[in-house]
């Protein structure tokens, strides 16, 4: 609420000139006086009057005083005026102006501490972060450049800041460069070759957001890259480390078959039927012992990368012919009727040893998921570049749900009866990338209660076919499926 | 014992291994000595001649492979037929073995005693039937 403004001041000036200029007139007229005399009255007055203004006045030095000290930056100046008249008012407002510019001051001190605080927060946080960090705005141009895109790239952030992106820093998949354009875009994920400086390569993976509100910071893409050569580095050494630990558990495993064989061939007569029997079985499972650590080893490999098929032209029917008499005994423990129908066979493009292994898994399958008194019929039949072999069973089928999983690494079929079946789940897994190393194809077709079919297919060893694999451009063209034949 | 029995040299660190080989093989009418590493194989080998190496390639010291190398290289006309015994399978390791001229790589994991010995007499006398399968 305003107060009403104090008039006192002007009533003192007045009263001053009153005072100066009337009291001579008033005395000349009470007292007779000669010009002299008025001239002294008039100058003892008028000093009297300015005397009395200058003492009035006092109170403007003490105001210019403080507002220069104000201005000088000591904020908790304030004015001290007593006069009652207008410059207290001018003190009072000069104080209420000063709080407010203090307080003020002092909120916008605080909000930039705040401020700096938080942006040191930030900063720390994106130095720390392992992934490298790139902001660019609407023209790709470079905003934001955290430490580890500059440890990735080879870059410091002064070199790139403010330049496009496309021109220091490139990504590749395989041989082609992602651009900018690509890879700004929301839901950008994929593993790249990152080039920085002179050339520096670094697998990582690209992984892109959109900023929303452009207007506010400019920003339009982050971009993060992470270093995959770390976990690319770990998966490699887990993988050494399977090969390697399957390798020593071969060495006690070849004593254990070993002299377990060789007492149970020569000293039968001479160890009672009862330990006979635990030798018998004991060698029973150190050999299946075996089988899995090779099969541990092949998917290994297969992971490594390492699993090799030699690809050759082959006469099938005896490859046929061998497993399945190696097989027969088996089959006929079990009463079961396994027959092959295979004649004429055109050569195939296979691994020999290896394309055993997967008839050896397939056949011993069957046999194995088949009840005494099934039958277990290999057929094969011919498409115009393929030999499909065909194994089927009378056994008690796959579930539906199953057949998605059957290839896949250690799956195993769990309701069904597996009596004397001591499989591992990693045949068909292993089978699967024999296969199609071979380029053929592998499938299953089963019905609960109704048996399986097992198929795979083979490359006819046809003239052209084998010209076309002789040239290694084409065939690695037709590996990558880019020329089909 | 028999003067014409073939001589075979076996190389093997693992002892449980080397001694059943080495038994099976004295059985079966060979005359056997038996080296634990690469260096002793080849002291052996130069003090005396063999009709057969039966050499592992995973030895403490000086390796299978090497031991072959230094073999050949002092004796280049040497008749003796030379089996590789391994648990790795490497392609590289085997390729480099038949370079070296091994004529047969065996991986003991698969093998039981009697079949070692059956590919034994196969390089030594030709075609064998298979020994019975153990029970």
């Amino acid at each position: 609420m305003d107060k009403p403004a104090k008039k006192t001041l002007h009533l003192k000036i007045a009263l001053a000139i009153i005072f100066s200029a009337l009291l001579p007139a008033a005395l000349g007229l009470f007292i007779p006086l000669t010009p002299p005399f008025y001239i002294l009255i008039g100058i003892g007055c008028s000093i009297l009057s300015i005397t009395f203004l200058f003492w009035t006045l006092k109170p403007l030095g003490q105001l210019i005083k403080n507002t220069r000290e104000f201005a000088g930056g000591s904020l908790n100046i304030r004015a001290d005026i007593r006069s009652g008249d207008e410059f207290e008012d001018v003190g009072t407002a000069f104080n209420l102006m000063v709080d407010k510019i203090s307080k003020t001051l002092q909120q916008l001190e605080t909000d930039r501490d705040v401020t700096v605080s938080e942006k040191n927060k930030l900063n720390e946080i994106l130095t720390t972060l392992i992934d490298g960090i790139i902001a660019v705005d609407f023209n790709k141009n470079i905003l934001l450049f955290n430490k580890s895109a500059q440890e990735l790239t080879g870059f410091s952030e002064t070199e790139v800041l403010g330049k496009p992106i496309d021109q220091v820093i490139h990504f590749f998949a395989d041989q082609d460069e992602i651009l900018s354009k690509t890879y700004c875009k929301e839901n950008f994920n994929q593993t790249a070759k990152l080039i920085g400086k002179s050339g520096k390569q670094t697998r990582i993976n690209l992984m892109s957001t959109q900023v929303d509100d452009q207007t506010q910071s400019h920003l339009s893409s982050v971009l993060m890259l992470h270093d995959l050569s770390r976990e690319e580095e770990l998966e490699q050494m887990k993988l050494d480390f399977v090969s390697m630990a399957s390798h020593e558990l071969k060495t006690p495993l070849t004593s254990i078959v070993g002299y377990l064989s060789v007492a149970l061939n020569e000293n039968k007569d001479k160890i009672p039927a009862e330990s006979l029997q635990l030798l018998q079985k004991a060698f029973t499972s150190a050999q299946q012992l075996q089988t899995l650590i090779q099969n541990l080893l092949n998917v290994n490999k297969i992971e490594r990368d390492k699993f090799t098929v030699s690809n050759e032209s082959v006469d099938y029917l005896p490859i046929l012919s061998k497993v399945v008499e190696d097989l027969r005994n088996q089959a006929n423990q079990k009463n079961i009727v396994l027959t092959l129908k295979a004649d004429n066979l055109q050569k195939v493009f296979a691994d020999p040893i290896r394309i055993a292994e997967v008839l050896t898994n397939l056949v011993a399958n069957a046999i194995n998921y088949t009840n005494p008194g099934g039958k277990v019929e290999i057929t094969t039949s011919v498409s115009p570049t393929e030999l499909i072999t065909t194994i089927s069973d009378t056994g008690a089928g796959i579930p539906k749900e199953a057949i998605s999983h059957l290839f896949t690494k250690f799956f195993r079929v769990s309701n069904l009866e597996q009596k004397g079946n001591k499989g591992t789940g990693l045949g068909l897994y292993i089978s699967k990338s024999i296969v199609e190393k071979l380029r053929g194809k592998i499938w299953a077709e089963s019905e609960e209660g109704h048996g399986s079919k097992f198929s795979f297919t083979l490359p006819l060893a046809t003239q052209t076919a084998g010209f076309l694999d002789r040239n290694k451009f084409t065939a690695q063209a037709i590996q990558s499926g880019s020329l089909n034949y | 014992m028999n003067p014409t029995a073939k001589k075979i040299l076996l190389v093997e660190d693992e002892d449980f291994i080397r001694e059943l080989y080495a038994k099976q093989l004295t059985k079966a009418g060979f005359l056997v000595k038996e080296a634990i590493d690469g260096q002793s194989g080849l002291d052996t080998l130069k003090k005396e001649q063999f009709d057969l190496l039966l050499l592992d390639i995973m030895l403490p010291g000086m390796n299978g492979l090497q031991l072959l190398r230094e073999f050949k290289t002092q004796n280049p006309n040497s008749k003796m037929i030379t089996i590789l015994l391994t648990n790795l399978g490497q392609e590289a390791v085997i390729k480099e073995g038949f370079e070296l001229g091994a004529q047969a790589y065996l991986i003991k994991a698969s093998y039981t005693p009697d079949q070692v010995v059956n590919e034994v007499k196969n390089a030594l006398f030709g075609n064998q039937p298979p020994p019975p399968p153990a029970q």
